[in-house]
């Protein structure tokens, strides 16, 4: 987790790391928007479906199996403007999850779930997912810390 | 006087440098076309999809647009050939005006209208809405992913959509044929066939499918001018609605040049 002071330096340090790891980078953040026009399971099979040619049949199945483990499967054939806030997370959270050997990076999770009161949720979720990347990251401010249960800033 | 002057050279620089943009723009594209790997399970998908919206779905449409307007059009030319006596030219002006000339052209239009113009927004939407970042980030090239597929559909459907046009209007001459000058199939096929040239044919074909590839690739270009505000879409879809005018008289133009030479 990074906690930063300021919007410039959170976007630069965020900037630098998706340079230097761009091929991995599985990015959870509301400037990476779910593409409106795709049901939820093709947002997320996409990534597969590009740069391993799986099959959309295939493709499909693997990403319903993947929302049952968030019990989330009556949403595949959805869109991302009916989704709630919780949702939207869980399948942008997949989604990055599907780069090959992926870095997830969570960028400012409560601005994609500003109801959230603490950071349980976002935690949980990364957890149901934890086979499907190699390290996950979260940047956030830091006056964010204590949503995190953290008293001391790292 | 020398601000008129000015005006005019600002506009034939702007002109100039829209034109090339464009054409530099097409070469990118027709590369990719033509690379095996721009295709993947992703943008064949996408392809099929397109192709349903634009050629299948319209169908229906179409069809009955095809038959009411084909009709009218038969009507009106073996009237005139009636009046003036040119019953000798029916296969020329059959194949010439209106196979060869009139049905890529109204296919062209209709599909610039219907999926040219949703194009244009779905890009502009997405440009807006920083989707074309998302590909970005998942390293998804826009270019393979979104663009070639709507482009390959533009020119598959214009050209097939031009040949169902085509048929339902010589089905219409071949009814009009047989009621006004009791003209039987056979005499009206070799009436046709006698008229029919096969450079004629190619030019036909490739027209409509020039039409395709520009009333879909100057959307996706004009798309992609939209900025972050909402209020940038429409007036993306409004140029690039005229520049598809353009480009569509343009062909036209030079088909016909083509022709007489």
């Amino acid at each position: 987790m990074k906690f930063f002071n300021s919007e410039d330096s959170l976007e630069k340090e965020l900037n630098d790391f998706a340079i230097k790891n761009k091929e991995n980078l599985g990015l959870v953040s509301l400037d990476v928007p779910l593409i409106s026009n795709l049901d939820v399971w093709i947002n997320i099979a996409l990534i597969r479906q590009y740069h391993q040619n799986l099959p959309p049949e295939e493709a499909e199945k693997e990403v319903v199996r993947y929302l049952q483990r968030y019990h989330l499967e009556k949403i595949a054939h959805r869109r991302s403007s009916v989704l709630t806030d919780e949702e939207r997370f869980c399948v942008m959270l997949l989604r990055a999850a599907m780069v090959v050997d992926a870095i997830l990076v969570i960028d400012r999770p409560f601005k994609i779930l500003p109801e959230l009161q603490n950071s349980q949720f976002i935690f949980d979720s990364i957890r149901v997912i934890d086979d499907l990347y190699r390290e996950s990251r979260i940047f956030d401010y830091i006056w964010f810390k204590d949503r995190y249960r953290i008293i001391d800033a790292t | 006087m020398v601000s008129v002057i000015e005006n005019i050279g600002r506009v034939g620089l702007d002109t100039t440098n829209s034109l090339l943009d464009t054409l530099s723009f097409a070469g990118r594209v027709i590369m990719r076309i033509f690379n095996r790997e721009t295709y993947n399970s992703a943008t064949r998908v996408v392809l099929l999809n397109q192709i349903y919206f634009t050629a299948v779905q319209i169908l229906p449409l179409f069809l009955v647009g095809s038959i009411v307007f084909g009709t009218l059009l038969i009507g009106v030319v073996f009237q005139i050939i009636t009046d003036l006596g040119l019953a000798d030219y029916l296969g020329n002006i059959l194949m010439g005006l209106l196979v060869i000339e009139l049905a890529p052209l109204i296919t062209a239009l209709l599909i610039a209208l219907r999926s040219g113009s949703a194009i244009n927004a779905e890009i502009a939407v997405m440009k807006v809405n920083q989707e074309l970042k998302t590909l970005e980030v998942f390293n998804i090239d826009v270019i393979d992913y979104l663009f070639v597929p709507r482009i390959i559909n533009g020119v598959l459907s214009v050209s097939l959509l031009t040949s169902l046009f085509s048929v339902v209007v010589l089905i219409s001459g071949l009814l009009f044929s047989n009621f006004i000058f009791g003209m039987s199939f056979d005499a009206y096929a070799n009436v046709l066939l006698n008229s029919t040239n096969l450079a004629d044919i190619i030019l036909s074909i490739v027209k409509a499918a020039a039409f395709g590839f520009f009333i879909t690739m100057i959307p996706i270009r004009s798309g992609l001018n939209a900025t972050h505000e909402l209020t940038s879409i429409p007036v993306s879809v409004l140029h690039g609605m005229v520049k598809v005018f353009i480009a569509i008289l343009m062909i036209e133009v030079l088909s016909l040049i083509l022709r007489m030479i």
